[in-house]
């Protein structure tokens, strides 16, 4: 035998030898659908928390041998896109499940499909009330769904608390004027903010709600400036750098805070060319905080393997992946129901909090619980280009401090 | 003092409009295209110089050449991969050529921008400001930047009409504007005058955009948007007249502030787009335009 | 016209029958993509009896499509109207707006009237947003009813309604109609000259063509079971209508089907390159544009010019 056919027989044996296991585990993949924007950086977000979770699973051993089969499909943030291709992955691929969108009204047209189809369907990232609200409706046919994130009602009542321990308690703030985009997941939010911020101390003197296509915001940032508030309270995700950058080049003498969610990404510092400086935003998790024990390993392993780090809605997805795959082992089955019914004994620590979900008596069934115990999210600030944690006070790495051109009351 | 701030506020969203549109109202004057591809250069320009800026830390002046010469690359692209074709191309009717103009520029903009969008993701950014700070003018509290725009915007317009009006070059364009025919029997090729016409079009679309881009932002996203306004003012104040232009830019500008303002934000463009409408019906050449 | 030969006939017959029987073959994704693009084939169609035959320069194809799916949309969800009465009322709103199209189109020509029919998508879109409690908003109106959730069945309704409506215009643009619109499109004034009533025949070229664009609609809000802006109304919607149009080949009708056809099957088959499958998508169609103007219908050996 020449060197060059031993070679070629060794690298065949190794071929094999590699090939054999890998054959037999992929013989029977169960079959994951993740439905996102991949052109945003949420959407972007969903398909990689997924693919990150997916490859420890397998990496671990699979679901009791068998691995979890991604199939990752843009929907180009269009609604016929995203029905077409979720009928495609249930049709076409048996997904046994399928998981994302961070866009309430993508979900939306979602959800009867996914109790036409009986298809198990966890949402990742979109917040309108709406989304559980559907499944306590008709709980019956409409149980294979799962708000696997907080409703609005919920990112209020944590922007309540948050506003509460910082801006209340520590800063003696007295006035807010609520300030959100037009979008389906803004009116939970701003119901909830009308209700929550009156009972932390926090008089909401103006509600202005602007379309998402607004361009110029200097003719709201006049108006709030006229009412004097000591804070803005903002629910923004469509928009997010053009009113910070506005915010910051006019310097409006009022504190931002509430929930703008570009700016719990990291790119926001350069997005904006800095003009995030002194913005506080309730947002999934912040860097170096430890949540839970797996927040800290999920943001390390996100980074090495993207080269940036999480947007929440790659938390929020990597969970429900996970929970996903803990109630596939549970239900020792495939079908629909039995998965739903596993789903519903959730009862695990996750990178946001511990995971659980409500049941179907509760207005927002199937949804995440809120609170201490489970998920509340986090406030953070940029303080000189890094976002650092102000609240919950036991995680916090920072005390809020802000621009000099946002007067701080005395007490 | 509210009347000074929808004063002040109106004049750089205007001042704004009117450069976005005085590109695409020359070509359209000199040439009879309608470059549906207008927003994709306007952004291109501000992610370049953003890019550039922000991520290899040239500073935000060579990041706004750079922005310009890319945009003036992708200008005389649109004219010679597609415009001149089309033009020149005997299966395309004379009279579809507008047509056909149209949509290969429209295809054209969608190229670009979901090429912006793969490669810098659809966020929008803001161009680093080049002056940073405020001043307070009579009493209003405004961005240094913006009355930067304002005064580059004007310099541009004005270096413009100089060179139309007091230039051999310049008074070729307003010939071709009028009577391309003629020219031609005079000796002058028109290739030369269109060619020259888009590199004007490619330096004001660019300088427009960046300018946009670090006052009201840009992305991806933007493109179809810019696109569109640029239309409506253009249309408003009379296909090809510069003037016009510029009136409709004030005009349009001036209306959505007022409407954000004294009536709601989020109804911003409703009144400008109604105007639109009956200006059209009553007097389809718009403002200023001759037919 | 009368002297297509017997074997193309008897082609064209085999080839439908095929086209029906698919279902028996072709797994539900298939069938789900070429659902779409059968409606999106009636919007083309539509769409070139406007351009193609009377010249109009319509930027707002989903104006029409918009108003019929809302129409429906609404009436089966707010009034509890049953599927068929809900696509009628869709169609009379879409025929109402058709005629108020025209209007202007009689006066404007060109990018003017192309401007209007944007501006029109842009107002009902605000319309939707601003009268969000009856609309859906940005949300999107959830229909409670659907035509059918089994894949085959929502075939072959498209099937049988693209045919239909397509069979139809096809007609209507060989009569006289057509002819006399296309002569006015090219020279209103020589065709009024003629004798030809030019202003009758477009308000009727813009109400057929708004019937079809606004029963495609509603069909597609109840196929979908939703209607929503990004879905039936937004400009990039009106985009790839108009480009399927021309893609297919203008003034054909039958090339809008085409067009459209292809450009939903090639997006689909571009799916692993995932986000640059528009961009690719667009970059044929423009090649295809700027260098066989006829369309993709040009290419075939056998046409003659129309």
């Amino acid at each position: 035998m020449s060197r060059k056919k031993t070679a070629f027989a060794a690298a065949l044996a190794g071929a094999a030898m590699a090939v054999v296991p890998v054959a037999a585990q992929a013989a029977n993949p169960i079959v994951v659908g993740i439905t996102s924007e991949i052109g945003t950086i949420p959407g972007k977000a969903i398909a990689n928390g997924a693919t990150l979770a997916a490859e420890q699973i397998n990496a671990a051993g699979g679901i009791d041998g068998r691995p979890i089969k991604l199939v990752i499909e843009d929907d180009h943030l269009s609604t016929t896109d995203a029905i077409r291709s979720f009928q495609r992955m249930v049709r076409q691929d048996h997904a046994v499940a399928i998981i994302g969108t961070f866009v309430s009204e993508v979900a939306l047209a979602l959800e009867p499909w996914a109790a036409r189809l009986h298809e198990p369907y966890l949402i990742t990232g979109a917040a309108a009330n709406e989304l559980s609200e559907y499944v306590h409706k008709d709980f019956k046919a409409h149980q294979y769904i799962f708000h696997a994130y907080m409703p609005a009602a919920y990112l209020a009542r944590a922007v309540c608390d948050a506003s509460k321990a910082t801006l209340v308690d520590q800063f003696h703030m007295k006035t807010a004027v609520v300030m959100s985009e037009d979008a389906a997941w803004t009116k939970p939010l701003d119901a909830g903010y009308d209700e929550c911020l009156p009972k932390i101390g926090l008089k909401v003197l103006d509600n202005i709600r602007f379309a998402p296509n607004t361009s110029d915001f200097t003719p709201i940032y006049q108006k709030i400036e006229q009412l004097k508030p000591n804070v803005i309270i903002a629910g923004w995700a469509h928009v997010g750098v053009q009113p910070t950058v506005q915010w910051a080049q006019q310097k409006v003498p009022v504190a931002l805070a509430g929930i703008n969610a570009q700016a719990g990404s990291d790119v926001f510092w350069k997005a904006t060319n800095g003009a995030t400086e002194g913005v506080i935003t309730g947002s999934t998790a912040a860097p170096g905080v430890a949540i839970t024990p797996k927040t800290l390993p999920f943001t390390d392993a996100y980074v090495k393997k993207f080269g940036y780090s999480p947007a929440y809605s790659a938390y929020s997805t990597y969970d429900a992946v996970y929970a996903l795959a803990d109630a596939l082992k549970r239900a020792k089955s495939t079908k629909p129901l039995p998965i739903v019914h596993a789903l519903e004994q959730t009862n695990m620590v996750g990178t946001q909090g511990h995971i659980a979900f409500q049941g179907a008596k509760s207005k927002f069934a199937h949804a995440l619980k809120y609170g201490p115990d489970y998920v509340t999210g986090v406030a953070l600030q940029w303080q000189a280009g890094q976002q650092k944690c102000i609240w919950p006070l036991k995680l916090a790495n920072a005390k809020a401090k802000f621009p000099g051109f946002v007067p701080v009351p005395k007490s | 003092m509210l009347a000074i701030q929808i004063l002040i506020d109106g004049f750089a969203i205007s001042t704004l409009y009117a450069l976005g549109a005085l590109g695409f109202t020359l070509i359209f004057g000199v040439s009879g295209v309608l470059n549906l591809a207008h927003g994709g250069l306007m952004v291109i320009a501000a992610m370049i110089a953003w890019y550039l800026d922000t991520s290899l830390g040239t500073g935000p002046y060579v990041g706004a050449l750079a922005g310009l010469a890319v945009c003036l690359v992708a200008a005389l692209v649109t004219y010679g991969g597609i415009v001149r074709p089309i033009e020149n191309s005997r299966a395309v009717p004379a009279h579809e050529r507008e047509l056909f103009v149209l949509t290969a520029t429209l295809l054209w903009g969608v190229m670009i921008q979901e090429a912006l969008s793969y490669a810098f993701t659809n966020s929008p950014i803001t161009v680093q400001p080049l002056i940073a700070g405020t001043v307070s003018i009579l009493g209003v509290r405004t961005p240094i930047n913006e009355i930067f725009i304002a005064a580059v915007a004007w310099a541009v317009m004005g270096a413009l009409w100089l060179l139309v009006n007091r230039t051999q070059v310049g008074r070729r364009l307003l010939a071709a504007s009028i009577n391309p025919r003629a020219l031609t029997l005079l000796g002058f090729e028109l290739d030369r005058i269109y060619l020259f016409v888009w590199i004007i079009y490619g330096l004001l679309a660019g300088i427009a955009g960046v300018l946009l881009g670090s006052f009201l932002g840009s992305g991806s996203d933007y493109v179809p948007g810019l696109t569109g306004s640029a239309f409506t003012i253009v249309v408003l104040g009379g296909l090809g007249s510069v003037s016009g232009t510029l009136i409709a830019a004030y005009i349009v500008g001036y209306i959505e502030t007022l409407t954000a303002y004294l009536v709601s934000p989020s109804l911003r463009e409703v009144p400008a787009l109604i105007l639109l409408v009956v200006v059209i019906y009553m007097r389809p050449q718009g403002l200023l335009g001759r037919r | 016209m009368s002297s297509i030969p017997k074997s193309r006939l008897a082609a064209l017959a085999v080839f439908l029958v095929v086209l029906a029987l698919f279902p028996l073959g072709a797994n539900g994704y298939i069938l789900g993509v070429l659902t779409t693009a059968f409606y999106f084939a009636v919007f083309a169609m539509s769409w070139d009896l406007l351009f193609g035959y009377a010249g109009e320069v319509n930027f707002g194809p989903t104006f029409l499509i918009g108003l019929g799916a809302y129409g429906a949309g609404m009436s089966n969800a707010l009034l509890g109207l049953p599927v068929p009465l809900a696509i009628a009322v869709g169609a009379i709103a879409a025929v109402a707006g058709g005629v108020a199209l025209a209007i202007p189109a009689l006066r404007l020509s060109g990018p003017y009237l192309g401007l209007i029919t944007l501006v029109s998508v842009l107002l009902l879109q605000q319309a939707i947003v601003i009268f969000a409690g009856v609309t859906g908003g940005e949300i999107g109106l959830s229909v409670p009813d659907v035509l059918s959730i089994s894949s085959a069945a929502n075939y072959e309704y498209a099937l049988g309604f693209m045919l239909v409506s397509g069979l139809i215009l096809f007609l209507i643009s060989r009569s006289s109609l057509g002819m006399i619109l296309q002569a006015a499109g090219q020279d209103q004034v020589a065709a009024a000259a003629l004798g030809f009533n030019a202003t009758r025949h477009k308000i009727l070229a813009f109400a057929v063509s708004a019937l079809f664009s606004g029963l495609a609609g509603a069909f597609l809000v109840f196929y979908l079971g939703t209607a929503s802006v990004s879905a039936v109304v937004d400009i990039s919607i009106g985009v790839r209508v108009i480009i399927a149009a021309v893609l297919g080949g203008r003034r054909t009708i039958i090339g809008g089907a085409i067009g459209s056809v292809f450009l939903i099957v090639a997006g689909e088959l571009l799916r692993p390159i995932g986000q640059l499958s528009t961009f690719v998508v667009a970059l044929i169609a423009l090649v295809v544009i700027v260098l066989f103007p006829d369309g993709l219908l040009g290419l075939l050996p056998h046409r003659r010019g129309a």
